[in-house]
């Protein structure tokens, strides 16, 4: 699930980088407040095996595939959401700038997509409400099931969210011509298979600790009597809500727009695209004063016309004499690798 | 310099580790810590950094050990660990070994100035820029030994220098303890080790002071060291190879 | 060679190519990657039919290529993981835009086939940008300039230190996996009554090792303050390196270099 950086629009990748940052500085913020200076090498020796971990091919029986852990499940209920969190940028950093396994400039998407969602939402809306509660019954052999149920719900809820996040903003960039319907129906199922899989070894692992270091998994306290039913109800309330909200939303977006964000994809540059997405945010879909000077300036100042989307121009722009130019600088770059080659082999004839 | 009076410890309540140790390393004495597996050598090195803390009293230079003094204390101390890995944190070994200097407030210039002259008093100027997780372990165990020396400490503690390295390696490392002037204590299985350089050894048994004396006399003992689930070291054994079919 | 070996080879070369002399090793590496960023940017900003605009971007990485002595064949290896994820997306665009764009002697190029073509430009301009960042720029010189970008100290620290004990864990794991393949002819991953325990032990290991390397960093006197040994000052040089490369960028962002020329010999 790690994007590219063609993916992305250069707007949408600064807003993910935005949201990715004041996370990562909130996390900073709590994790200072804690004050628990041994927790840094436990970070990273956990970040390290985790980067290593994710490259274990487990064996799924019955099929003759193999599936592999994420991990951000994994160390917010070994870490604490907050540590866990800065574990998983340490390891996309890892994987973008040593194996380009996600684009530099992708990086605060990727971070969102995969971490936020793992660590956050996995712990404070499933992790955390499933061990407190009173699910199958008291005892260890129940606290096992609610560490395996909270893993497998986790991760399918936490992948569910991050593919969808990929779908969004691989659209809102404007790159791909493939409907946002199609799209959203490719990866959603996929990412479910992908999710319970995951799930299935996060819970094999969790289990593993909890048999024999149950300290060191973060949120098991059991909360005191009614507290546990009341936050468990609480959550599924907040789930259902938020199901509710953005199945409603998914389906208005699908029906209406039968083509996938048509109206975003092409010719809008001349009503000013930036009014609805993009630039404007807050403005979404209303006209202000701000996103008509946001727009007129956009225009003006050409050379970065797709801050949001691409689509100001048409295809027929493209001419013969920009293929045969193209072809041309092509041969420049040809001829300094040659150049460049020529000179290497001189300094070591001296 | 170092100094344990009455200290006993237990890591839980009725598995005690030491029991009333004491003793006394003077200043510049080179001490071997001997003794089965489970006899309790870590745990007196873990008591004396201040990484644990149990019952009596230890002393570094006159000063107790306590929460108060550990950052005094520590400077003072240099500590090799058996696991090179987990002592060589940084990506290079330039930044391992200016990392203390770093943190005691030295600026940049003269803490690379230490750097640079350990290194060279080691012969191990090349190992400057190389990534810790590319050196081969005897490397990262010199690099090590150069991490702790520019500290600049009074007396050096070493746990399992030798282990895991090959003839020559191992030889480098040996060569290097003696040529080092300060205080030494180091726990080793490697009686040949130990013979070569220390003067004094301290036998451990069951978390208490089986034997305390010359090296030389000490590990010739058999008896001795065959009591306390040891055996002489190689180089003594002589010719006499059927013991090693002895099993009682 | 199981993938943990290979990853292992992987993060070895990427280092042997940082530890390397050139002129571009010698920058800043605040300004290299400022100048990577700014590319990327630029790069991201053409429109999706702008392929001709985009061709000439290819200069800069080309240029530092040969300046900086590296070979392409390494970075070209990291285009399998770029290249199937950008085809992924970027394969519908010919099914879905059939809209005409340009003529190339009779044959008629529709827009879906452009926006696909500049789409991987880009994905491959992309991955050079950041490669050539990695391969002239070790590690801890890269956090040492992220600190002076007043990245926060905790989570910069905390990369250097991963960094660290990724090739020590990867190498456990790359050893555990050869030791239980051997032991399980004809298994081509761990099974499931193993999934717990594979990874679980090392992990239960790994928290001891953990403590132990605390033990180790405050018996070197660390109270909480991380020393960044890399810091350098950005001198002239590195300015001036930077400010060439962003109005190299937007020089080319501005003009389109390929039609130009083009039109100097089509008329």
């Amino acid at each position: 699930m790690h994007m590219a950086d063609a993916l992305l629009a250069p707007a949408v990748a600064a807003t993910m980088y935005a949201a990715s940052g004041v996370t990562a500085g909130i996390s900073i913020h709590k994790l200072k407040k804690d004050d628990e200076p041994q927790k840094l090498p436990v970070m990273a020796v956990t970040a390290a095996l985790v980067f290593a971990g994710q490259m274990i091919n487990y064996t799924i029986p019955g099929t003759g595939s193999s599936g592999h852990m994420c991990g951000g499940m994994l160390l917010s209920a070994l870490l604490g959401p907050q540590a866990g969190f800065l574990s998983m940028i340490v390891i996309l950093a890892i994987q973008c700038l040593f194996f380009a396994d996600g684009g530099l400039l992708a990086l605060g998407a990727n971070v969102w997509n995969m971490a936020f969602y793992g660590c956050f939402v996995g712990y404070y809306l499933i992790w955390r409400p499933i061990m407190r509660s009173r699910w199958f019954g008291e005892g260890r052999s129940a606290q096992r099931a609610r560490i395996i149920a909270a893993a497998i719900i986790g991760c399918i809820a936490t992948l569910q969210l991050g593919a969808f996040s990929v779908v969004l903003e691989t659209s809102l960039s404007g790159i791909a011509e493939l409907p946002f319907g199609a799209f959203v129906a490719l990866m959603q199922p996929i990412h479910l298979a992908i999710g319970l899989v995951e799930g299935l070894i996060t819970a094999a692992v969790l289990v593993f600790v909890f048999e024999f270091r149950p300290e060191l998994l973060q949120g098991v306290e059991r909360a005191e009597g009614e507290n546990s039913k009341r936050s468990l109800k609480t959550v599924v309330a907040i789930l259902a809500v938020v199901a509710l909200v953005v199945g409603g939303g998914l389906s208005l977006l699908a029906s209406s727009n039968p083509d996938g964000l048509e109206w975003a994809l092409f010719g809008n540059a001349e009503e000013g695209y930036a009014e609805n997405m993009g630039l404007d945010e807050e403005d979404f879909g209303v006209s202000s004063k701000a996103a008509d000077t946001a727009g007129a300036i956009q225009e003006k100042t050409s050379f970065l016309p797709d801050y949001a989307f691409s689509g100001s121009d048409s295809a027929a722009g493209t001419t013969v004499s920009g293929i045969v130019g193209a072809a041309m600088v092509a041969g420049v770059a040809i001829l300094i690798c040659l150049a460049g080659g020529f000179f290497r082999k001189k300094k070591k004839t001296d | 310099m170092i100094e344990f009076q009455h200290v006993s410890f237990a890591y839980e309540k009725n598995l005690p580790v030491l029991k009333d140790l004491s003793f006394r390393i003077e200043k510049g004495e080179a001490v071997g810590l001997i003794g089965a597996n489970g006899a309790g050598k870590s745990t007196v090195m873990k008591l004396l950094l201040g990484l644990l803390s149990g019952e009596g009293k230890i002393l570094v230079d006159g000063t107790e050990v306590r929460r108060e003094t550990l950052g005094e204390i520590r400077r003072k101390l240099g500590f090799v660990l058996q696991n090179s890995d987990n002592q060589m944190f940084m990506p290079t070994v330039y930044e391992d070994m200016i990392f203390a200097p770093l943190n005691y407030m030295l600026s940049r210039e003269e803490a690379e100035a230490r750097v640079d002259a350990v290194l060279a008093r080691l012969h191990l100027e090349e190992l400057k820029h190389r990534y810790n997780h590319k050196i081969s372990g005897g490397e990262k165990r010199m690099a090590a030994i150069a991490t702790v020396l520019a500290m600049e400490p009074e007396a050096i503690l070493m746990d399992e220098p030798t282990s895991a390295l090959d003839p020559y390696n191992r030889r480098i490392v040996i060569n290097t303890i003696r040529e080092l002037e300060q205080t030494k204590l180091i726990t080793s299985h490697d009686l040949d080790m130990i013979l070569d350089t220390c003067d004094r050894v301290i036998l451990l048994s069951d978390g208490q002071i089986a034997a305390d004396g010359a090296a030389q006399e000490l590990l010739r003992d058999r008896a001795l060291l065959e009591k306390h689930r040891m055996e002489l070291p190689l180089s003594l054994m002589g010719r006499d190879s059927s013991r090693f079919n002895e099993r009682d | 060679m199981n993938k943990m070996q290979k990853a292992m080879r992987e993060l070895a070369e990427m280092d042997e190519l940082a530890a390397r002399t050139s002129p571009i090793h010698a920058l800043h590496p605040a300004a290299k990657l400022i100048a990577a960023i700014a590319y990327i940017l630029v790069t991201l900003s053409f429109g999706k039919y702008d392929l001709s605009g985009l061709v000439p971007m290819v200069l800069w990485p080309i240029l530092l290529f040969q300046i900086s002595g590296t070979e392409v064949r390494t970075c070209f290896y990291k285009l399998r993981i770029v290249l199937p994820l950008v085809m992924a997306v970027g394969l519908f665009n010919p099914i879905f835009d059939r809209s005409a764009a340009a003529q190339l002697g009779g044959v008629v190029i529709s827009g879906g086939v452009i926006s696909m073509l500049t789409l991987m430009l880009k994905g491959l301009f992309c991955l050079m940008a950041s490669f050539l960042l990695m391969a002239t720029t070790p590690i801890d010189l890269l956090c040492a300039a992220l600190r002076q970008l007043h990245v926060p100290k905790m989570l910069v620290t905390l990369l250097l230190l991963t960094y660290r004990y990724v090739g020590v864990m990867t190498e456990e794991l790359a050893v555990m996996t050869e030791a239980y393949l051997l032991r399980a002819p004809g298994q081509k991953g761990i099974h499931i009554s193993a999934w717990g325990s594979f990874l679980g032990q090392l992990l239960l290991r790994s928290m001891d090792r953990a403590q132990e390397l605390y033990s180790s960093m405050l018996l070197r006197g660390y109270h909480q303050h991380f020393h960044y040994a890399g810091i350098r000052p950005f001198r002239a040089r590195d300015a001036l390196y930077l400010l060439g490369c962003i109005l190299f960028f937007l020089l080319l962002r501005r003009v389109n270099i390929a039609q130009m020329l083009g039109g100097t010999l089509v008329g």
